[in-house]
């Protein structure tokens, strides 16, 4: 079976601006990724020109087993950053013609059309023109007319964005059930939790270049960061006083809790033991590292300073209703 | 091919079910039409009525009593008659129903039967006390319209070498100028009655040595000779160039706008992620192709059944409306395709205005050109036009549907380098297209597209 989508050494440029720079990618059949990195870092001329939409000044494109997704455009389901609607023309008709662009005629359509109305949300809105929705209510309908028509590659350009935290939620179910059907998905994001939620596996762009790309639990073992959350529960402690211990090797304040280090040859389970043996807890937590973390100090690893770090750190956050999302 | 099928369908249902189009073309020929029926009604509803009294002081003696006869009831209606005979001599050709319009236009023209009486007063009357009257309002109903004072020498000359006297008029303030023209022209009339009476003539004797008839005219050409018809000579030619050019414009204007629409709505980039841009653009052209089609059409029916009501349906030859397809699909094939490029490369209508300057010089010229090349249809200016694609299918329809049509090679010639033109218009549509719709920001420049179409 081949791969669904082959990218060898995809370079791009605007004028003097690099946006992509010799991107290698390789996401395997049924696969569900996520492409993340900030605002402006190439995800979307990246997905472009994997789409054919844009030529790439150097590099290959292999799309379902094609040399170019020209070639394979029906069977793939594209909901770009850039999304937009006829505004005149009636839902069901609009879904019904983006379907039948992607070569799906079938005599089931029209069900399927109204079934999937139905579960959005948007069953009476059938016969309404695409004006007379609400904004959220239009990108429902684009995400369905991306797919419509059963697409085995999904691609997905920052879908989340916009979205109300119980449209999100809507949003991955659909995502997963188009995965479960047997589909691979791609989708870009600068919000993290979003990619931590859904994806088995993560490519990270910074400045146009590849920074990361491993599964979920790879990146997490990788960037262990080997340390523990603390908060006493007798408000007269000082943890700060932990840093004394022997077997500590660092203590830092972030917000109401502690970060403890142990040294690197203490086992993390019996530093549990040993933590709360020092000092009575109200929480002691295993610290797993989240994709921000891990974007920050690759990035960190090529330079970049405090200020930088911080500026990116907002950008991946994203809005508030991104971070609620998971909740 | 089905895919460009798809996207033409949607591209000419969107547009034909439409308000605006329903409206735009649809209505305005009816729109047109109701008001050539009732616009001259509405004016003629209420003909001046020529109702009062002229009072002339006629020092020579005869005037007078010939204007008196001028305005009797029994003048006026054989007035009238002689007219109406005259408008059935031009309408006699017609077919019936263009015989009732032009009847009823005649009827409505002739107005109502005026009541004017003549008063002569003695030569030496007091001219002021005579004027007096005339201050009165309009509206004041019937009473002295006028006042005319006729010269001592308006009969008589005392010298065969000086010229006639004439007559001083005063009239009442605000007093209609159809009912002035008809004093004065009753005023003429019987000075010319009382000249030619004193010269011993007889009126109908020298009417008879002053007139010639209208000649008939006939049009002599290779296939034949035919009556001339200056009228149908330049409408027809005209009608087509401006058949052709609405149609043409209609299409590209829709596209041009659709083409924004796609663009400033963001749905391009999910449309090329489903068809080319090639196709998508092709599709586009394709179904405000039939758009233009559709207009043609419904103006060329219009048009012939006019001709037919009129009964100049033989200054049609079949072979034009071949050609006005021809021409139809060659103009609109080059302007469409450039509507499309200037579509897509822009962000909103505003930016489009500035590209638009040479598209409507391209079609501005017809309009100043139609009859400068109806003149000439075969001098240097019409030739050289022709070649000059998307001009020449213009002035090509022009110079075929002239009386004096083209040689053979010439439009053979001129559809060859026309469909060159179309060839170069959709390649180079075709390479701003693909650049252009996912291009956004800066207002693109005319040298912005030329780098584009270089591109890749």
């Amino acid at each position: 079976m081949p791969d669904a989508v082959v990218l060898r050494s995809l370079t791009k440029t605007f004028g003097e601006k690099v946006a992509v720079r010799d991107l290698d990618l390789v996401v395997p059949q049924g696969a569900l990724y996520g492409f993340i990195g900030p605002n402006g870092a190439g995800k979307t001329t990246s997905i472009r020109m994997m789409l054919s939409i844009l030529y790439p000044d150097r590099g290959e494109v292999e799309i379902l087993g094609r040399r170019s997704a020209q070639e394979a455009k029906d069977r793939i389901g594209y909901l770009p950053e850039e999304r937009g609607l006829y505004r005149r023309m009636k839902v069901r008709d609009l879904l019904e013609y983006m379907a039948a662009l992607k070569g799906c005629q079938e005599a089931g359509l029209r069900r399927r059309v109204d079934e999937w109305l139905e579960r959005v949300g948007l069953g009476g809105s059938a016969g309404k023109r695409c004006e007379e929705l609400s904004k959220g209510m239009q990108q429902k309908v684009q995400v369905l007319a991306a797919m419509i028509h059963q697409p085995e590659l999904l691609v997905l350009d920052e879908p989340f964005s916009g979205l109300d935290p119980v449209n999100q939620r809507l949003l991955r179910e659909l995502v997963l059930e188009q995965h479960r059907r047997g589909a691979t998905v791609l989708f870009s994001t600068h919000a993290m939790s979003h990619a931590e939620q859904l994806c088995d596996r993560i490519v990270m762009v910074h400045r146009g270049q590849k920074v990361l790309d491993d599964t979920l639990q790879g990146i997490r073992t990788r960037f262990d960061p080997h340390s523990l959350w603390f908060e006493p529960r007798r408000p007269e402690d000082d943890p700060a006083a932990l840093a004394s211990l022997d077997w500590v090797r660092s203590v830092r304040r972030d917000g109401p809790v502690w970060e403890v280090v142990p040294r690197e040859d203490i086992d993390l389970s019996a530093a549990f033991g040993l933590l709360a043996a020092a000092m009575p807890p109200a929480r002691i937590e295993l610290r797993r590292p989240t994709l921000e973390d891990v974007f920050i100090e690759i990035v960190a690893g090529t330079g970049a300073d405090e200020g930088e770090q911080s500026q990116l750190r907002a950008a991946m956050r994203g809005g508030a209703g991104d971070m609620e999302a998971g909740s | 091919m089905k895919k460009i099928m798809l996207v033409a369908g949607r591209e000419f249902m969107a547009t034909v079910s439409t308000k605006a189009f329903i409206f735009g073309v649809l209505f305005t020929p009816l729109l047109l039409l109701a008001m050539a029926v009732l616009l001259p009604k509405l004016m003629d509803t209420a003909p001046p009525k020529l109702k009062g009294e002229i009072a002339v002081i006629d020092p020579t003696g005869r005037v007078g009593v010939a204007l008196g006869a001028q305005f009797s009831p029994e003048a006026l209606a054989a007035r009238r008659e002689a007219a109406r005979r005259k408008v059935a001599e031009v309408t006699k050709d017609l077919a019936p129903a263009g015989k009732a319009v032009a009847d009823q236009a005649a009827e409505s023209a002739l107005g109502g039967t005026p009541e004017l009486s003549v008063v002569v007063l003695a030569p030496g009357a007091d001219l002021k006390a005579a004027k007096a009257p005339l201050m009165v309002d309009a509206e004041a109903g019937p009473g002295r319209l006028a006042v005319a004072v006729v010269h001592p020498d308006a009969v008589q000359r005392p010298d065969p070498s000086a010229p006639f006297g004439t007559y001083d008029l005063y009239v009442r303030g605000k007093l209609d100028d159809r009912v002035q023209d008809e004093i004065r022209r009753g005023l003429r009339e019987a000075i010319i009655e009382a000249r030619v009476e004193q010269s011993g003539l007889q009126r109908s004797e020298v009417e008879g040595l002053m007139t010639v008839r209208a000649p008939d005219s006939r049009t002599v050409t290779k296939k034949g000779e035919s009556r001339t018809n200056e009228v149908a000579n330049v409408l027809v030619p005209g009608g087509f160039m401006i058949l052709l050019l609405l149609s043409v414009m209609t299409g590209g204007q829709y596209l041009l706008m659709s083409t924004i629409e796609e663009k400033s709505n963001r749905v391009m980039e999910v449309l090329v992620a489903a068809v080319s841009p090639f196709e998508l653009m092709t599709g586009k052209i394709l179904g405000q192709m039939a758009v233009g089609l559709l207009v043609l059409f419904i103006y060329a029916v219009l048009g012939i059944s006019a001709l037919a009501v009129f009964a100049a349906l033989g200054a049609l030859d079949p072979w034009l409306i071949v050609f006005l397809l021809v021409f139809y699909l060659l103009a609109y094939l080059t302007i469409g395709a450039l509507m499309a490029a200037i579509g897509s490369a822009v962000n909103d209508v505003r930016e489009a205005q500035s590209f638009m300057m040479p598209v409507m010089l391209v079609t501005m010229l017809p309009w100043l050109l139609w009859v400068p090349i109806l003149r000439d249809p075969n001098g240097a200016l019409a030739t050289t036009l022709s070649f000059i694609p998307p001009v020449g299918n213009f002035v090509m329809l022009l110079r075929l549907s002239s009386t004096a049509a083209p040689p053979m090679w010439q439009t053979v010639l001129s559809i060859a380098v026309s469909a060159l033109g179309v060839w170069a218009a959709l390649w180079f549509a075709a390479k701003v297209f693909r650049v252009g719709i996912l291009v956004s920001g800066k207002p693109p420049t005319f040298a912005t597209l030329l780098r584009w179409a270089r591109m890749g």
